[in-house]
């Protein structure tokens, strides 16, 4: 069972890889990475929902959230597996070097907070990519909603370029537009495609 | 059994590691232990070798190897031991010169 130290030495160990730079930077990649593939998801099925005559709300919203949920599982499985492997590369290289076993070790221990830190914040890229498609649920008219859903999008990407702009400082307009545009290029590929427009 | 007061160490640690980390966690060992010196030896590609100084009052030599060991270190050897009621230092004999 768990004791109040446990439980102060877990969250304790916790906010220690937290606090570890390399830690913040891949969990910062997972999540925005998975956070654009999930917005510019949302933005495609709204616009493809509405471009194809669909009038219930509703069902926007059950074909993002189902895209959604499989984009997180993904986000969190996929990085989940490849930090295991990258981790264990790393302790075993440094078993090498030692010539010791470090399975029982802090250095083991940190490295799975940090996996397991890693995997959340990339599930959470997804969780803020399908913001868009709830704007369905406040019984605005269909092309409302839709357009609603697309600025939403829109914004949403522009502040991961916002937010990236402060890790690399760089302007974080230019940043912000620059991803933004891909929405942009999102929508104009749906209108002008076969069926669209 | 005698108390130990002074414990040198020849140990290895990966370069993630600090000395700052592997002296912070042996001093906060317990009362028996008053002071701890770490020093960088030599420095490799993952790996660094360290050379600890534990001095105390009642150095627990198996919390010391417990608590490098936990945090990922290796001990290579036992460098020096002073036990007993007071510190001795090593004498100087003819053959030191040599």
């Amino acid at each position: 069972m768990f004791g109040p130290s446990e439980i102060q030495s877990f969250f304790r160990g916790y906010a220690a890889v937290l606090e570890d730079e390399e830690v913040r930077a891949i969990s910062r990649r997972y999540f925005i990475a998975n956070g654009f593939d999930m917005t510019l998801t949302t933005l495609g099925v709204v616009l493809g929902a509405y471009l194809s005559g669909v009038g219930s709300g509703l069902t926007v919203v059950k074909v993002a959230f189902g895209a959604g949920v499989g984009l997180t599982t993904s986000a969190v499985w996929s990085v989940w597996e490849i930090e295991r492997a990258e981790k264990r590369s790393e302790i075993r290289s440094l078993e090498n070097a030692m010539l010791t076993d470090l399975s029982e070790t802090r250095l083991r221990r940190r490295r799975r907070r940090g996996q397991v830190i890693n995997a959340l914040a990339s599930g959470l890229g997804p969780v803020v990519g399908i913001t868009p498609a709830l704007w369905y649920l406040f019984g605005l008219p269909i092309l409302d909603a839709t357009i609603a859903s697309a600025v939403w999008a829109l914004c949403v990407l522009f502040v991961f370029g916002v937010y990236m702009s402060r890790v690399s400082n760089h302007s974080w307009l230019i940043s912000g537009i620059r991803m933004a545009l891909a929405g942009v290029v999102v929508a104009f590929i749906n209108l002008v495609l076969p069926g669209g427009g | 059994m005698s108390t130990v007061r002074r414990l040198v160490l020849d140990m290895m640690k990966p370069h993630e590691l600090t000395i700052v980390d592997i002296a912070d966690a042996v001093a906060d060992i317990g009362p028996g232990v008053n002071g701890v010196n770490a020093v960088l030896i030599e420095t490799d590609r993952q790996v660094d070798n360290v050379k600890l100084t534990v001095e105390g009052d009642d150095v627990d030599f198996q919390a010391v190897e417990t608590r490098i060991t936990d945090m990922g270190g290796t001990i290579h050897s036992i460098d020096e031991v002073v036990c007993g009621d007071r510190t001795i230092d090593e004498s100087k004999t003819p053959q030191d010169s040599l």
